[in-house]
């Protein structure tokens, strides 16, 4: 499978820089997917969280402020305002996704994202 | 012959004002690492959101060959209300660092009112603000203790009612002038155009872009969130900039002046140990005398 250059930027630095086979963002016309070789385009992206396939068939989440993407046919750009990835072993995850949930509860989008956005962050926490 | 006892005491002052500056050099070298590290981070960021707003308004201008059809866009050529920023440090003792900005507003001011605009100084940092309410210059805005902590939301505040003054047309320009930090020994004075958005500064022709989707697509819904982030951020980076540049230049000034200090001591030791050895000849020619007359 052919991999992209995934790149996630906040104020606080690169947070992500790696090679990726898929990604999902919150658009902020709807969630849409983006694989390696997509057609040039800019969009907003909405209070939500990304989803990271990683190379070595994991699943990376990070939740996010709004921001920017930007993707063309080599790589993807993301330009989000604040971004908490939720990883790690059950308690530094715990502590992720607390985190996440008060970065969501900060964002200045809809009442209807963010709840959206916090019910999908509480889900992966049930997950492990 | 100086006074022994005077020459000691100044020694001794002296002394207390090298420890005084190298303490300062010390915390300004620790905050400076701080700083210049915050800046570090938010370049990157900052570089990637000029790299977004330079692709979209590439596909703007491919879209009308006429320029860019944007408010933020538009070029006045003759500006007749001007906002002029500047940013300056809320302390002193950090040697030519605020008054090269002010140097350099002052010439914008010049130069903006002999081509006959109306000038609004906003000023951020204590030093700045002092130095033109003390020669009787108006200002608009007047914001202490914002260079010394840049917070993002009082940078976006403040350059929010700007952007609003701007797009309402109640001024056709901002200029942002602040000292930047190149590196540990050199600070830069940087002046900026934040609106209209410089396109000169914007590389356009850099990657012909085939087709560029642009989602929202109806308005300049994107355009406008991007312009506005974009304004905030160069503001905050602004801000950041500048305080990394001000512990540089006080780091370098208090290195200075211990140094100074130190030379200071050496010369008055030994004007000390002069004036000890005089007093000393002049004691013994004394005895010596004496004693020859009571022969």
């Amino acid at each position: 499978m052919k991999l992209m250059k995934l790149e996630i930027v906040t104020p606080d630095g690169v947070i992500f820089n790696d090679e990726v086979k898929q990604v999902t963002l919150p658009g902020s016309e709807g969630e849409f997917g983006v694989l390696a070789d997509h057609a040039a385009l800019v969009s907003l992206l909405d209070t939500g969280v990304i989803v990271i396939d990683t190379t070595d068939n994991k699943e990376i989440s990070v939740a996010v402020d709004s921001g920017y993407v930007k993707v063309d046919e080599e790589k993807t750009l993301c330009v989000v305002d604040g971004a908490v990835a939720l990883s790690g072993d059950d308690s530094s995850l715990a502590a992720a996704i607390e985190e996440a949930k008060e970065l969501l509860d900060k964002s200045k989008n809809s009442a209807t994202a963010i709840a959206a956005a916090k019910s999908k962050v509480e889900s992966i926490g049930k997950r492990y | 012959m100086a006074n022994l006892k005077e020459i000691k005491r100044k020694i001794s002052s002296v002394k207390n004002t090298q420890k005084t500056t190298r303490a300062m050099k010390l915390v300004s070298s620790a905050k400076l690492k701080r700083a210049e590290e915050v800046a570090k981070r938010s370049k990157v960021y900052a570089a990637k959101l000029t790299e977004l707003l330079n692709e979209i308004a590439q596909k703007m201008q491919q879209n009308n060959t006429d320029g860019i059809d944007n408010v933020f866009f538009k070029e006045n050529q003759n500006p007749k209300n001007v906002d002029v920023v500047f940013v300056t440090a809320d302390k002193g003792l950090c040697g030519g660092f605020n008054f090269q900005t002010i140097k350099r507003t002052n010439k914008v001011l010049a130069e903006l009112r002999n081509s006959g605009a109306n000038i609004r100084l906003n000023g951020i940092g204590k030093k700045g603000i002092a130095y033109y309410n003390y020669n009787g210059v108006a200002m608009k805005t007047m914001i202490d203790d914002l260079s010394s902590a840049p917070d993002y939301k009082r940078a976006k505040e403040f350059i929010d009612g700007l952007t609003e003054d701007y797009v309402e047309g109640r001024t056709d320009k901002i200029i942002l002038i602040y000292n930047g930090y190149v590196n540990m020994i050199t600070q830069e004075i940087n002046q900026q155009q934040l609106l209209p958005v410089d396109t000169a500064s914007l590389d356009l022709n850099s990657v012909s872009l085939s087709e560029l989707e642009v989602e929202p697509d109806e308005d300049d819904t994107l355009m406008n969130a991007l312009v506005k982030k974009y304004l905030e951020y160069s503001m905050y980076y602004a801000l950041l900039n500048s305080l990394a540049a001000e512990h540089s230049a006080r780091m370098q000034a208090m290195d200075a002046a211990t140094s100074n200090a130190k030379e200071m001591v050496k010369k008055l030791s030994v004007k000390y140990n002069k004036a000890r050895q005089e007093a000393i000849t002049t004691e013994l020619i004394e005895i010596i005398s004496g004693m020859e007359s009571m022969k």
